[in-house]
């Protein structure tokens, strides 16, 4: 044993837990399960044939093609994997060819913001270039005709108010903490493979085979690939 | 005579409550102590470790009886605090702010080894947490990490490279 040794295992010598850190998890564990997942039964997903265009806790009247019918169907399979923390990404396309131009970059640029990460209605109003314009973003984001989809939930007061949400601010307050325990990167123990957690790849991974990566970079440096169907090198939070 | 690990797995899949507060009860500590020489502070490594026993209590059920207890509940453990690294890489946070729940030692020596640390890539660093904290054998590093045990001893000799050459 040399003298890093000796300081490495000091440096990492045992340390007790915090006081009651056992019954604080205890209790963690029965508030389990009283999440945001009961919310997929009260939403309604309508589509055309360009993509999903309109989610919302009330009666809507169903797609009218087979393709939209498509759409509907991935829509609701997706935002139930995303809703269980099984997804970090939507690849469900989006129709927002109803809303006026300003919305439309409102909403865009609400897409553009990653998965666990927020902003504020100023910086959406900065970005599309009407950087006084931050009471109409919020009317736009309030409108939101996809919610889920257009990541409306991430984007909050600068004040560090969480802001309106259309399923209530409760629930936007669930799912900010629901993308914050998702972890965003898998890698395969058995393929050596390093998936975006969504990825069709992934889904078929077994519980037991999964970890966890910081960065494709980190993965690589183990021995991993990165995977050639959902591409986490083109996600910019991944690399 | 304390129930064995295995015994108690089997009981938290079933859903038993007080099974797991026994299960907490014994790893808590090996757990915080690796989380919190990963992210630098004990409200981060607190939470960390409460997520990690969550999910382990959620995927219970999922849990293969040729493992370990102890090197699932680790590899449960380094997939959360390896994700909250990368959230912190990508909201571009200056690092962990670190607090003064230390072990004492040469205070100098103390704070440059951590610092030292902080320039270990985190597969490398992780794997030396784990080493230190709980002696594990390269064979449980590798399982935890699912990495080859070549991988493991590659990894830690250039973890302790960087750190004899930060040190120096």
């Amino acid at each position: 044993m040399d003298r890093l040794d000796v300081a490495l295992a000091t440096h990492f010598s045992m340390e007790a837990a915090p006081e009651a850190l056992a019954s604080r998890i205890v209790e963690r564990v029965a508030d389990a399960g009283r999440g945001v997942r009961e919310l997929l039964a009260e939403i309604e997903i309508t589509s055309t044939d360009q993509g999903v265009c309109l989610i919302r806790g009330e009666h809507l009247a169903p797609p009218s093609s087979a393709k939209a019918r498509r759409w509907t169907e991935q829509a609701r399979v997706e935002l139930a994997e995303y809703l269980e923390g099984k997804r970090t990404f939507f690849s469900v396309p989006v129709d927002l060819s109803a809303a006026a131009p300003f919305q439309r970059d409102v909403l865009e640029t609400a897409r553009s913001i990653p998965f666990g990460e927020v902003r504020a209605y100023a910086w959406i109003a900065r970005q599309i270039g009407h950087a006084q314009a931050v009471r109409a973003v919020g009317t736009a984001l309030g409108r939101n005709p996809v919610p889920f989809l257009v990541p409306c939930h991430r984007v909050l007061r600068s004040d560090g108010g969480v802001g309106g949400y259309l399923f209530g601010t409760r629930v936007k307050g669930r799912l900010l903490a629901l993308e914050r325990s998702t972890p965003v990167l898998q890698g395969c123990t058995t393929t050596r493979i390093v998936c975006r957690v969504g990825c069709i790849h992934g889904r078929r991974m077994r519980p037991e085979n999964q970890v966890i990566f910081a960065s494709v970079g980190d993965a690589r440096s183990v021995g991993y690939r990165p995977c050639k169907v959902c591409r986490p090198l083109a996600d910019s939070t991944t690399h | 005579m304390a129930t064995d690990d295995g015994a108690l797995m089997r009981r938290v899949g079933r859903g038993d409550r007080a099974a797991f507060g026994a299960l907490v009860s014994r790893y808590q500590d090996r757990l915080f102590t690796v989380a919190h020489r990963l992210l630098g502070n004990r409200v981060d490594a607190e939470d960390a470790v409460q997520r990690a026993f969550l999910n382990c209590y959620l995927k219970s059920d999922s849990y293969d009886p040729r493992w370990q207890v102890s090197t699932w509940l680790y590899r449960i453990l380094t997939n959360v605090c390896v994700d909250e690294l990368r959230r912190r890489r990508n909201v571009g946070s200056p690092g962990p702010v670190s607090d003064s729940g230390q072990p004492s030692e040469k205070p100098g020596q103390h704070l440059d080894l951590r610092r030292a640390l902080e320039r270990v890539p985190t597969e490398a660093r992780l794997l030396l947490a784990l080493r230190y904290v709980d002696g594990l054998s390269y064979g449980e590093l590798a399982k935890v990490r699912g990495i080859s045990i070549n991988t493991v001893k590659s990894q830690l000799a250039r973890g302790k490279a960087i750190l004899r050459k930060a040190l120096r």
